[in-house]
């Protein structure tokens, strides 16, 4: 299970072959900490292992008494020679910050970890930090949502029968979209609300282009910033973005500064996710210290043609050094094309089929995709949106022909 | 061309990806390179490309971590099912066979599997896929044409160019038997399995399969010394003119015994016919090898059949001299309407595009009218009535009606084959309603594939659009519409009583023991109080696959009941698809000789055919007691059933 050599080895918590195979090509020691279920292939191929039921863990553990529980893991590590872990999804993000924190003899780390895992303390120091945010409350139960969607709309001053502006719930430690709900008719808090979903954060809507930052940062200071447009949230997603979010990137640049400033991040790479409105404002919607989703880290390597699963490792591993960074990054404006994904996601029950239209294969923005027919026909319903059936990327100089094709398929049925 | 270059580029560069991963993340890559396989695999071309890597797949990690990582664990039988899986499976497939071609042709050595056992392998890989390198037109391959199917004939051309089809000799050798033995008009395929064959001619095939196959060549080539030493059409008439009698009879006998025991046609023997019909009529019975019936049909309506081989005779359309031989044993000609139905054929006005589609049907239609080509397959049809194919169409219902006019009303037939080729029109009448088949669009082969005989060709595009359109009329009257079409569309001898498996409202299957019981009664001669079945009888069948399962519904023919040598009841019917002994699962197999078959007809023990049955008339004045049918018996063929096809349903009583 643990190695014997003590040397000052990475561990990542949670088990991805990308990252396996970054950290496995920079020559960096390692150890993967990660379900039990993945042992076996670990020892078929001789990736140095550890099995650790976080599942149970977690299920029994609230995100606070996490610190206490990581000990006996923090004991294997540093029997290990681990002097430093790294988180590779979201819910394992405050075991990483308590891991980091018994072994550096260091609780604030783990404190700072659940800045990103709970979305109010996320809000708070976000708006400490001067960033602009919507209005936003915490809700223990369905009579204080109500009272939230009441006062933010007595103050849009809208009058009895008008449209409700909606407000947005999303439970506090939930990954993603998961649980995410939108409220616009108090009805919806009966019908739409369940028990799991308290405590939860409640915010005022925004309108305006969502985007994501993917953030490499060393020594509190932004090393590499790529910006991702949701061009349809949940389905497709673009890099660079579109030239009218481009233009605007020194003024992300600077929100994404005073967002590292607040939350004091010395090393390490985040993904927050932005608003913005009509106006020009840059409105901040939270931020995780994790490798993104929606195949963003394959859409930057194929812009700009470098290894974002590697560069997170190295952002995140105190012991890399200066030199090991400068060579790694390219500069943001050399952009080899746009990249675009749509996710698929089948709207059937029971799956028939697949088709791929020949206009799509032959599009000029066409690149490729990863869909088969499934051998298990029948489709799982899950929370939030779930893993994609496949993929289909595009890529182009011109953004309209990564774009337009994102837009124009993502109500395609690929699935019948 | 500018396309192809770019798949093989990039599953150029897929597959360095692949191979330059670590072992653990092969994972990572293989999805993107079976993406760039399956696009190459659409065209041989591609998959020759593909076979070029395919003693580097091991090493670059194509099959890491999957069920087929491990050559020597892999099962010829399951290949065949494999290739049809809409999905990976069936791409991972087809790059594991080209690894084991790599490996038995010795481009690639494995730890595990040896040159040796990968041919053999192959071989056996072969003999089981048959229908892969022999395309055929069952209703199977019919269904299930695809992507897949298209990629997996791509597949079998190059094992079968690298390799050879001489392990699986013994295979091809049943299977012509087996296709002949069905005497088809349309022989494309078993041609093309001769022509496989006799290249084997020059490798060390055994002698008795060496017998075999040059007979089979023979039959369709230079069968007798004369054609031999005169290969040229021309040389060759010109040497029969030469002949005394008695070798004449020699090579008119030769002929004919060919003919009548492969049901194929060799050019020279229409060359000696033709000779024969200007110039010694009197050998023509021999020529044909007719019995004694034929003979005296013949002899009785000696002008028209001079005029018809005149006209319909010529080596593009050699096979209608089976049919031919076939209609004058059957003494077609003596049915009042069909000798001036078939003369009106000789000089009709034949509308453009259908005079376009018969000259495109044959490959060699140089000096060839439409009208010859129509006469042609007239005589096919009238000869060979249980010789009907669909083709590649679904259009069962259509071949249906034209065997069964064939046999019953041949009259009506050469009514209706004037009417579509000169006025581009069929009507029948529904319920007192006219529907004319030019007024329709659609039908279920708006696009018919044309590897089909004359007669179908000409008729098909309008019977199928006249069916269709019946049964758009009462689809809503909330009972199966075959009932009411059946007898409106092939003709009132159909009876008018209706027995079905399915409640037409919930697709259920509903009293199935009562249908089963029902089938007996008016089916089976110990249970019908001995009632013959005289008219054929139009059903409907679920056809399943090798495993059983539901593959589709089909419309054959009942053609009659008998006991077989061994005193057992079987049902014989016809089956448009001109591949009848597929099979169907739980041992069920239907055969086509040996079980006292006519040319044509398929059986099948009668406990089993009901067992895939869900819909045929009877006639409710001649039934027996349903209810005297042995629980065990119906309870048996329940069982097979709802293990079956009744697994896409849901049973109630």
């Amino acid at each position: 299970m643990s190695t014997e050599k003590k040397d000052k080895k990475i561990a990542l918590i949670g088990w991805s072959l990308q990252s396996i195979e970054a950290i496995d090509e920079l020559k960096r020691p390692f150890v993967v900490v990660s379900l039990p279920g993945f042992e076996e292939y670990a020892k078929k191929y001789d990736i140095p292992f550890i099995g650790w039921d976080f599942e149970t863990a977690m299920k029994e553990t609230p995100m606070e008494q996490v610190y206490e529980r990581s000990r006996e893991l923090a004991d294997i590590l540093k029997q290990a020679g681990v002097e430093h872990v790294i988180p590779i999804f979201e819910d394992t993000v405050e075991w990483a910050g308590a891991l980091n924190a018994l072994l550096k003899e260091n609780p604030r780390e783990f404190h700072h970890s659940l800045l990103f895992r709970h979305k109010a303390k996320m809000k708070r120091r976000a708006q400490i930090g001067g960033l602009k945010i919507g209005i936003f409350e915490e809700a223990n139960n369905r009579a204080e949502v109500s009272e939230f969607l009441k006062r933010v709309n007595d103050v849009l001053l809208k009058n009895e029968g008008d449209e409700n502006d909606p407000i947005h719930i999303k439970p506090f430690d939930k990954a993603g979209d998961v649980g995410h709900r939108v409220i616009r008719d108090p009805r919806q808090i009966e019908s739409d609300l369940t028990d799991d979903q308290f405590p939860c954060l409640m915010e005022s809507h925004l309108d305006g282009s969502q985007f994501s930052c993917e953030v490499f940062i060393r020594n509190g200071k932004i090393k590499f910033l790529n910006i991702t447009e949701y061009v349809e949230f949940g389905y497709s997603m673009m890099v660079p973005p579109s030239p009218e979010i481009e233009k605007k990137r020194p003024m992300i640049r600077k929100a994404v500064q005073q967002l590292i400033d607040s939350f004091e991040i010395e090393n390490g790479f985040i993904h927050p996710e932005f608003f913005l409105t009509e106006d020009g404002v840059i409105n901040f919607i939270e931020v995780a210290f994790r490798i993104p989703g929606g195949n963003i880290f394959d859409l930057i390597a194929e812009s700009y043609g470098f290894n974002p699963f590697q560069a997170h490792i190295l952002c995140c591993d105190p012991n890399t050094t200066e030199k090991e960074l400068s060579k790694l990054f390219p500069n943001e404006r050399k952009v080899k094309g746009h990249t675009g994904s749509l996710m698929v996601y089948p709207r059937v029950n029971k799956i028939q089929g697949l088709v791929v239209p020949e206009e799509l294969e032959n599009h000029p923005g066409f690149n490729k995709h990863t869909m088969f027919t499934p051998e298990d026909r029948k489709v799982m319903k899950s929370e939030g949106f779930g893993s994609p059936h496949g993929v289909v990327y595009f890529h182009h100089e011109n953004p309209d022909h990564v774009k337009q094709p994102l837009m124009d398929y993502s109500k395609y049925d690929f699935y019948i | 061309m500018a396309m192809q270059l770019n798949h093989s580029d990039r599953f150029e560069q897929a597959f360095e990806r692949l191979k330059n991963a670590k072992p653990y993340a092969k994972k990572l890559y293989q999805n993107d390179l079976f993406q760039e396989a399956n696009r190459l695999a659409r065209s041989y071309e591609g998959v020759q490309k593909l076979y070029e890597y395919a003693d580097q797949f091991d090493q670059a990690g194509v099959f890491e971590g999957g069920p087929w990582e491990d050559p020597s664990k892999l099962q010829p039988n399951l290949v065949n099912l494999s290739l049809r899986v809409e999905g990976i499976e069936s791409i991972v497939t087809l790059l594991s066979e080209l690894r084991m071609l790599a490996i038995a042709q010795g481009k690639y050595e494995h730890g595990e599997l040896s040159s040796e056992m990968a041919k053999s392998y192959l071989n056996e890989v072969m003999a089981l896929n048959l229908d892969y390198i022999f395309p055929e037109e069952s209703e199977e391959s019919r269904i299930e044409s695809s992507k897949e199917t298209d990629r997996a004939q791509n597949l079998f051309k190059l094992i079968v160019d690298e390799m050879s089809l001489l392990a699986v000799s013994g295979t091809l050798i049943t299977e012509i038997k087996r296709l002949t033995a069905q005497r088809p008009i349309m022989v494309n395929r078993i041609l093309l399995m001769i022509d496989k064959a006799e290249q084997l001619l020059h490798s060390d095939v055994d002698e008795k399969e060496r017998k075999e196959i040059q007979r089979y060549h023979d039959a369709t080539a230079e069968l007798t010394k004369l054609s031999e030493e005169h290969p040229k059409f021309s040389d060759y008439r010109k040497q029969l003119q030469e002949l005394s009698e008695e070798e004449l009879t020699r090579e008119a006998r030769t002929f004919g015994e060919s003919m009548r025991a492969t049901g194929l046609v060799s050019p020279y023997h229409v060359v000696l016919v033709r000779h024969l019909n200007s110039s010694k009529s009197e050998l023509l019975p021999t020529a044909l090898n007719l019995n004694e019936k034929g003979a005296a049909s013949l002899a009785e309506h000696q002008s028209v059949i001079s005029e018809l081989i005149k006209v319909a005779i010529h080596i593009p359309t050699r096979q209608s001299l089976y049919g031919l031989a076939r209609l004058l044993e059957r003494s077609v000609l003596s049915h009042h309407p069909v000798i001036p139905g078939l003369r009106r054929l000789i000089e009709l006005d034949v509308q453009q595009d259908v005079r376009e589609t018969l000259l495109d049907a044959f490959a060699e239609h140089d000096g060839l009218t439409a009208n010859n080509i129509m006469v042609a397959g007239v005589l096919s049809v009238l000869g060979q009535p249980l010789g009907i194919g669909q083709g590649l169409n679904p259009t069962c219902q259509s071949a249906r009606a034209i065997s069964l006019w064939s046999i019953h009303d041949p009259g009506y037939l050469l009514e209706q084959i004037p009417r579509a080729a000169r006025d581009g029109d069929i009507n029948m009448t529904f319920e007192g309603e006219s529907i004319h088949s030019k007024n329709l669009t659609g039908g279920l082969a708006p696009e018919l594939h044309e590897e089909l005989d004359p007669v179908s060709l000409i008729l098909v595009p309008h019977l199928d659009r006249i069916y269709a359109d019946m049964m758009r009329r009462v689809q809503f009257r909330g009972d199966d519409p075959h009932k009411w079409v059946n007898p409106a569309f092939y003709g009132d001898w159909v009876p008018k009583g209706f027995g079905k498996v399915f409640d037409q409202l919930t697709q259920n299957v509903t009293d199935f023991n009562g249908f089963v019981r029902l089938f007996y009664a008016t089916h089976h001669p110990e249970y019908n109080e001995g009632h013959e079945l005289i008219y054929p009888n139009p059903v409907g069948i679920c056809v399943t696959t090798v495993y059983g399962k539901m593959l589709g519904f089909h419309a054959i023919t009942i053609q009659r009941i008998d006991q077989d040598a061994n005193g057992k009841y079987r049902v014989y019917f016809y089956n448009p698809n001109n591949d009848s002994s597929q099979n169907w699962g739980q041992g069920i197999e239907p055969k086509v000789q040996g079980n006292g078959e006519k040319e044509g007809e398929s059986s099948l023990p009668f406990h089993e055919f009901a067992s895939r049955l869900y819909a045929f008339h009877y006639n409710p004045y001649e039934q027996g007691d349903p209810s005297a049918v042995d629980d065990d018996i119906v309870e048996k063929i329940a069982s097979l059933a709802r293990e079956s096809w009744g697994q896409e349903y849901t049973w109630t009583n």
